[in-house]
């Protein structure tokens, strides 16, 4: 393996110390098939063992090691160290409160998640002797895609509403919420789609598309939420009729 | 203000996506013929004359296809700009510029309706 | 790193959490770098689809209004003002135009009715068709080629 060395500028906070964020530039080898999070883990290991990042998996299942390379949100364990030049900034992921370093505050992300009710909603379980629901592979498509997501939350690093607009649940959540109203098993869409149409909802989105061009699972976050707003549209139209017609009847 | 701008989200955001579509697609012909060709000289003086005009405007087709053309672009556009501005950090006065907006847009469709109700009447 | 304050704390959880937290930053490359000014010029390109449907208000207007006023109207597009507003206005439209085409498929589900979706390619090229379809034969039949 080619030797090299690049130098990484990487944010630290130690909220007992610090004001505000500062950099700290760490000059290391590098190996040539190392992501960036192994770059990350070399200075945690070998050089600055005060360093402070999340990661688990290193696969790109996990979801932990999001944090923004250049100023991209980016999965650190699947961001090759070769896509870059001699200098690497690393820092927290944007849009997120910074707890320490690389570490981002996620609390507020878990809120705007359970909002959504990600979750099936039905009126009755279904009892054991009923068998199993059957989806056909179809069926399955029409959300699939929405569910790959592994909650890593670099669409809400990237999005322009997210950094403009308090109450946006953002583009992972309504994007799963939108998974659930696609389920045929799942009976909540009215009440999520209460949800999706009040402040901060599917309608507060402007399809900047920056979640889906930073995706690493390809879940396309922006495609959701427009087939929710059209989805609600239609919903909309259709309560304002059935609600007319009962009068009239 | 605020609050019936969310009620009425989903029509809005509809004619919005018609607008964007509808605007697109035939607003640039209007911009080349009428505003470039006409603007320039280089459209043949009797296509653009009253009479071709009048007669065109006044076709069913004509009439359908102008109002949708003048209406539903002015909902594409007034919620293009509230975005861009709350993008640009205008949250706080959303009420406001929102409701100029649509305010432009509502009053624009309803002349736009007018106008062409005048061709007929 | 961008500096710049945050406008909101979007992601702070409504009850804080027992450390201290630096307050966020808006993506670093908003709003200069990146894919941001494409975005934001398309949101832009609204001002066009808006002045164009108000010129083309006035043109339906001073149509109803008889030969003369037309005949003004007409004379008041050779203005320079809106020369330069209709140059800008024809390359704002179409690049409005096209990358709302390009973008389309992404927002289209799996199953659109009862049909599977067609390649995202497909749609495209649908789209542009449409566009420059619509916009030769338009041009040539209002420009009085046609018919």
């Amino acid at each position: 393996m080619s030797q090299e060395t690049k130098t990484f500028v990487v944010t630290r906070f130690d909220p007992d110390k610090d004001e505000v964020p500062k950099t700290q530039s760490y000059e290391i080898p590098v190996e040539g098939d190392w992501k960036i999070l192994d770059a990350l883990n070399y200075i945690k290991d070998e050089v600055d063992p005060t360093l402070s990042h999340r990661w688990s998996c290193r696969m790109a299942v996990c979801g932990s090691c999001g944090m923004n390379v250049n100023g991209e949100p980016k999965l650190t364990c699947k961001d090759p160290v070769s896509n870059y030049g001699d200098t690497v900034e690393v820092a927290p992921l944007s849009n997120f409160p910074v707890v320490r370093d690389l570490v981002v505050e996620l609390e507020g992300f878990m809120e705007k998640f359970k909002a959504v009710k990600p979750w099936i909603v039905v009126a009755k379980e279904r009892a054991v002797e009923e068998g199993t629901t059957r989806q056909s592979p179809d069926e399955l498509a029409d959300f699939k895609q929405f569910s790959m997501c592994i909650n890593c939350m670099l669409c809400y690093a990237a999005c322009p509403v997210v950094s403009n607009e308090p109450d946006f649940i953002g583009p992972a959540a309504l994007a799963l919420g939108h998974r659930y109203n696609q389920d045929t098993r799942d009976e909540g869409a009215p009440e999520r789609n209460e949800i999706f149409r009040d402040e901060g909802g599917v309608f507060s989105c402007s399809f900047a598309n920056e979640c889906s061009e930073v995706c690493p699972k390809k879940v396309n976050p922006a495609g959701a939420i427009q087939q929710a707003k059209l989805r609600n549209v239609l919903d909309w139209a259709a309560s304002f009729v059935v609600k007319r017609g009962g009068k009239e009847s | 203000m605020k609050t019936l701008m969310l009620k009425l989200e989903p029509i809005i955001w509809g004619l919005f996506s018609g607008g964007m579509m509808v605007g697109g697609i035939l607003l640039p012909v209007f911009v080349l013929v009428v505003g470039l060709g006409g603007g320039f000289g280089a459209v043949d003086g009797q296509a653009l004359g009253y009479d071709r005009i009048q007669a065109l405007a006044t076709h069913p087709i004509g009439s359908l296809l102008l109002l949708a053309a003048m209406a539903l672009p002015l909902w594409g556009g007034a919620h293009h700009l509230r975005h861009l501005w709350i993008d640009l950090g205008g949250l706080k006065s959303d009420g406001l510029v929102g409701a100029l907006c649509y305010g432009v847009a509502l009053v624009g469709s309803l002349v736009a309706i007018l106008a062409v109700f005048r061709l007929h009447g | 790193m961008s500096t710049s304050t945050p406008r909101v704390d979007s992601m702070k959880p409504a009850t804080p959490g027992p450390t201290r937290t630096a307050p966020p930053r808006p993506p670093d490359k908003f709003p200069s770098a990146g894919r941001y000014p494409a975005y934001l010029a398309f949101g832009a390109c609204g001002a066009f689809l808006m002045i164009s449907a108000l010129v083309l208000i006035g043109a339906v207007w001073a149509v109803g209004n008889g030969e003369a006023a037309w005949n003004d109207y007409r004379e008041l597009l050779s203005h320079p003002v809106f020369l330069v507003y209709h140059v800008a206005a024809f390359i704002g439209l179409t690049w409005f135009t096209l990358r709302l085409f390009r973008l389309f498929p992404a927002t289209q589900p799996y199953r659109i009715g009862p049909l599977k979706r067609p390649a995202d390619a497909v749609m495209v090229a649908g789209l542009y068709g449409l566009f420059f379809t619509v916009l030769a034969v338009g041009t040539l039949f209002l420009g009085g080629a046609l018919l």
